[in-house]
């Protein structure tokens, strides 16, 4: 207690001569907990947007999502009995036709006269939505050039074209995937033709409940009600699962992002602790000599370095809540949903929490060390503080900051394994940067016989006593390895859909041909000039209701394997093993089998659920139950863009079941338009997905990601130049001394700017060269690991990767230096 | 000359001719003018008029670089504060003037050098590991081991103790003797002044006496 009033004094006493030497603490951390604070907020803003406007996003308190299926007339009646409100929508594909024949897949919400529920559709011009009209996004009217009046076809009708939508409320719940939103009357889809059974329409049907009673209450009743009914209930207060799970893990990735900035910006605390403290050792040892202990001396410092950590977590904190603030309004229309930006307490003080504890974790060495720091240190030359055992004390309470920092990481992400994947990535990355250090410094005092005095010069500054090599090799090759890492996971994610997938992927996927439609559909793909290959087959939507009789919401699956056990899944039936199918495990039945149902099933699914030959899956087909046993397994490859489904049965009950027909049409690119028109203006309830246009919507989400990504290495790299630039201040004095010195005993200015380009050369490309690794590495890990897709080594990323580090450290050094060179040396060398 | 303060006259109407050879001590009071010639002659400050030729080189339109390489070939320094360079070595602090003057050598000849000055097992020490004696031994090495024409030194043995600076003085003396160098020596000590054949006087930027006065036509 005495020694720590000892060193509040002295801290007080020190504070005074200013803390020009820890600005480079206050930026790292700034920067770190900035990023952290930033996603924090955000992620509570859009969480805090989503609660306040859930009914409105939702479209009702409480919705029934019947997925293929109307739901029941008992279902309706016994919401209707409690008071609940009824708005249904019904959402589907189809082909917009304008006058002029130009077309264009539009997704089709079919509203009833009580939508919305909340909120208001906004149209232009003003109109409510009645009678046979159409209204659609602005970028139909513009593609198609449609002007409100204009007589459109929707399938079999003819429909008035009235006007765009400016505003739909629901539209975070009911995203559009391949195409613009056009919006009719519900009362108007009978006409169309686009209904019809087995079509590819989801019927959801938004509650409004009566006052007084809460959506929880009157969802578990519904289900309770109605416990084997196919639908699933969503609630306004629970927020759309996708964009939670999305949400979720975007946020986990973005602080662990944040996080490796922070871990940067700790080296730069060590860094810039070090050398402030090394620039008062002097001050120290006259304390020493005046009899100060070592608690009062580790006290005053370690007061002084809070002070600085704790004002640096102030602006990181206002610094990130600003950008956040500024993002939301800068993004608002690309975000799925409106954040509420405001003050949140809890992301605030964890990222307060997580820059408390890394400066503690890197600043508390330096500060033992410097505790001991002996009075004898005035009389002799003493190099840095380096070289001292700080004491078990300091190195224990080091240990247990370090431990903190790694629990709450791991206990605040939303995903575990990749929170301790993370963490020791990171400990094992700052190893091998720090084991490369020794490596290094090893190599270059072994070439001290080397002839040139640049280079030797250069190398020897390496490895001398003191050398900041092992903290700029680490702050470097943490930043550039982080940026390593996702140049490569996004030169690997634009691989595999730029370059891999629409060699193999077909022109066209076409969906709801109907059973009579067949024969024509076959005659007019294959009729038409350029096309080359036609594929069709039967389709079915099903839910999987129960796996060996266990309910589909209690088996047990991995987390990877657990979305198809959710919605509905394809469902086809094929008597002959379909071409290309490559089978792990048993065999495909007979051609002429008529015993009970069997199914091929996804290989990888049946390993994440643990089942296998024999076992039985039970599907609920238009509200039917089936069992289904499996016969035999087979690898589904999802990224061939092929027709694939989960499950393919044999004939028997399914054929007679209500079904559709997708095919899809390989050809010249060139025909595209003419194989639409031909095939739509025949089939006008057929609708034609064109699969370029599909992948230029995955383009532009993956440019959007790759924007991400960048701005999040960028990040880092920020931190590790704040770093390296602290490094070349740290040993400026140095250099300036040196440089005077050189000059003194006849040194060009040119030979010492090589020497000094030398060190800094070989750091950049040692730094480089380990950070291409690691970086790889980590790349791997979760292209492999997480993505599952395949790896491509990507080697002009990282030679630019490699190229890119050399010049950032040489640019510093070189700055560094030529500051250095500009000091006229005669004060330096007057006597003292 | 120019300084931070701006133009400030220094030395004024200094008029000087130092022979090759000569053993010259020059004395005054602290803030004389002592280092600042020093600092002219060995090329480390610029004067802003007037002439100076060193070695048969005028120093007044050197370059940075020629400056430095005059002082490689001709100039050996040795400091009052040693300063020796505290990362290195001693024998990589003798050996750098050579090496930079790109002497193959350079290494070998330090080693020699710094056995003449009796540090032959100090060879790998740093100058923190040193006495002050010993440092400034390495100093001086330092400053003979490309063999200049010129020695300057800064009060040597400002920084050591009195039997210490007598020893380094008589090296000094010796390696002189050995080598003919020319040495200008700056100190307050009259009695290392009197070791020189020739002693000057600076008083406020100019000579006040002259022991062998060799008459220099005034400007």
């Amino acid at each position: 207690m005495k020694n720590l009033l000892l060193g509040m004094k002295l801290a007080r006493r020190e504070l005074r001569g200013g803390v020009k030497g820890l600005r480079i603490v206050l930026a790292c951390l700034a920067l770190g907990v900035a990023a952290i604070a930033a996603v924090g907020t955000l992620r509570a803003g859009i969480d805090a947007g989503l609660q306040a406007d859930g009914a409105r996003i939702l479209g009702g308190d409480l919705e029934i999502r019947a997925g293929y299926e109307p739901a029941s007339a008992e279902t309706l009646a016994w919401v209707r009995a409690r008071g609940g409100v009824i708005s249904e929508v019904a959402l589907l594909r189809a082909m917009l036709i304008a006058p002029n024949g130009e077309r264009k897949l539009v997704e089709v919400k079919a509203a009833d006269t009580l939508y919305p529920l909340y909120g208001t559709l906004t149209l232009d011009p003003a109109q409510p939505l009645r009678g046979a009209i159409i209204v659609a996004e602005p970028s139909v009217a513009e593609r198609l050039g449609l002007s409100p009046g204009d007589e459109v076809r929707l399938g079999e009708a003819r429909i008035r074209f009235a006007g765009r939508i400016v505003e739909e409320p629901d539209r975070v719940a009911t995203p559009t995937v391949f195409g613009p939103r056009a919006i009719i009357p519900l009362e108007l889809l009978p006409a169309t033709g686009l209904a019809q059974p087995g079509s590819m329409i989801t019927h959801e049907y938004r509650i409004r409940l009566p006052e007084g009673v809460t959506a929880k209450v009157f969802g578990a009743e519904l289900r309770a009600a109605f416990p084997s009914a196919p639908w699933r209930i969503r609630r306004a207060d629970q927020a759309e699962p996708g964009v939670n799970r999305f949400l979720d893990r975007a946020a986990s990735f973005l602080t662990l992002a944040g996080l490796t900035a922070l871990l940067v910006g700790g080296i730069g605390v060590a860094t810039g602790v070090r050398a402030w403290l090394d620039a008062r050792s002097r001050t120290i040892a006259t304390l020493r000599c005046m009899g100060a202990p070592t608690a009062a001396i580790f006290s005053a410092y370690l007061l002084q370095v809070l002070a600085l950590s704790l004002l640096g977590i102030l602006v990181g904190l206002a610094a990130g809540w600003g950008l956040t603030a500024l993002a939301a309004t800068a993004l608002s229309g690309a975000l799925p949903v409106p954040a509420r930006i405001g003050l949140y307490p809890t992301p605030l003080a964890l990222a307060a929490l997580y820059g408390l504890l890394t400066a503690l974790t890197f600043a508390l060495w330096p500060l033992g060390r410097a505790g001991r720091i002996p009075g004898a240190a005035l009389f002799r030359d003493v190099l840095g503080a380096g070289g001292f055992w700080p004491g078990w004390g300091v190195g224990i309470a080091n240990a247990l900051a370090a431990t903190a920092l790694v629990t709450l990481v791991i206990a605040t992400a939303e995903q575990r394994f990749f929170a301790i994947a993370f963490c020791a990535g990171a400990a094992a990355a700052m190893l091998l940067f720090r084991l490369g250090a020794w490596g290094l410094m090893a190599a270059a005092r072994a070439l001290r016989g080397i002839r040139r005095p640049a280079w030797r010069l250069g190398l020897a500054n390496l490895h001398r006593p003191g050398a900041p090599t092992p903290i700029m090799l680490v702050a470097l090759g943490l930043g550039l390895t982080t940026l390593a890492a996702i140049a490569q996971i996004q030169g690997n994610l634009s691989a595999a859909i730029g370059n891999e997938m629409p060699a193999r992927a077909p022109n066209f996927f076409f969906i709801d041909i109907q059973p009579d439609q067949v024969a024509r559909f076959d005659s007019l793909a294959r009729e038409t000039p350029g096309v080359d290959e036609v594929r069709r087959v039967p389709s079915l939507r099903a839910r999987i209701a129960a796996v060996n009789g266990t309910p589909a919401d209690q088996v047990r699956t991995t987390p990877e394997t657990a979305w198809a056990l959710r919605g509905d899944r394809g469902l086809t039936y094929s008597a002959r093993m379909p071409e290309g199918t490559r089978l792990t495990e048993g065999a495909w039945w007979a051609a002429d089998y008529d015993g009970p149902t069997l199914v091929s099933f996804d290989a990888n699914l049946a390993r994440g659920w643990g089942i296998g030959l024999g076992d039985t899956i039970t599907v609920n087909v238009l509200g039917r139950e089936m069992d289904l046993t499996i016969a035999n397994l087979r690898n589904v490859e999802w990224r061939s863009l092929g027709m694939n489904f989960t499950l393919i049965a044999s004939p028997g009950l399914l054929s007679s079941a209500p079904h559709t027909h997708i095919a899809t049409v390989r050809g010249d690119p060139a025909q595209d338009q003419n194989l639409l028109r031909r095939i739509t203006d025949a089939l006008p309830n057929v609708s034609g997905i064109r699969v370029r246009e599909a992948l230029e919507q995955v383009g532009v989400l993956l440019g959007r990601i790759g924007t991400a990504l960048t701005a999040v290495g960028s990040l880092t790299l920020m931190a590790g130049a704040l770093v390296l630039a602290g490094a070349v201040a740290a040993g400026q004095q140095r250099r300036i001394r040196e440089a005077v010195l050189l000059k003194t005993v006849g040194a060009t200015r040119g030979q010492i700017l090589r020497a000094f380009l030398v060190e800094f050369g070989v750091l950049g490309v040692f730094a480089g060269l380990l950070a291409a690794l690691a970086g790889t590495a980590a790349a791997w890990g979760v292209v492999v690991g997480i993505m599952r897709q395949e790896w491509v080594f990507l080697p002009g990323t990282l030679a630019l990767t490699v190229l890119g580090c050399m010049v950032l450290v040489l640019a510093f050094g070189y700055a560094g230096t030529a500051m250095a060179l500009r000091v006229r040396p005669a004060p330096l060398l007057r006597n003292e | 000359m120019g300084g931070s303060a701006g133009r400030v006259n220094i030395l004024k109407g200094v008029s000087l001719d130092i022979g090759e050879g000569e053993a010259v001590g020059i004395i005054g009071p602290s803030g004389s003018g002592k280092t600042s010639l020093l600092m002219l002659l060995a090329g480390l400050e610029r004067a802003t008029t007037g002439q100076l030729t060193v070695a048969g080189r005028s120093l007044a339109r050197m370059s940075e670089d020629e400056l430095a390489r005059f002082r490689r070939e001709e100039v050996g320094i040795v400091f009052q504060s040693f300063h020796l360079v505290p990362t290195m070595t001693a024998v990589e602090n003798v050996a750098m003037p050579l090496e930079f003057a790109g002497d193959e050598h350079a290494f070998t000849r330090a080693e020699a050098a710094l056995k003449s000055v009796g540090l032959g097992h100090r060879l790998t020490h740093y100058p923190g590991q040193l006495s002050g004696g010993e440092q400034q031994r390495v100093a001086v090495a330092r400053a003979f081991v490309a063999l200049p024409r010129l020695i300057l030194a800064d009060e040597p043995t400002g920084n050591l103790d009195r039997a210490t600076g007598l020893a380094v003085m008589d090296l000094l003396f010796e390696l002189r003797a050995k080598y003919g160098t020319t040495l200008i020596l700056i100190t307050h000590d009259p009695a290392l002044a009197a070791r020189c054949e020739r002693q000057i006087r600076i008083e406020d930027g100019l000579i006040s006496s002259d022991t062998t006065a060799i008459p220099v036509a005034a400007e």
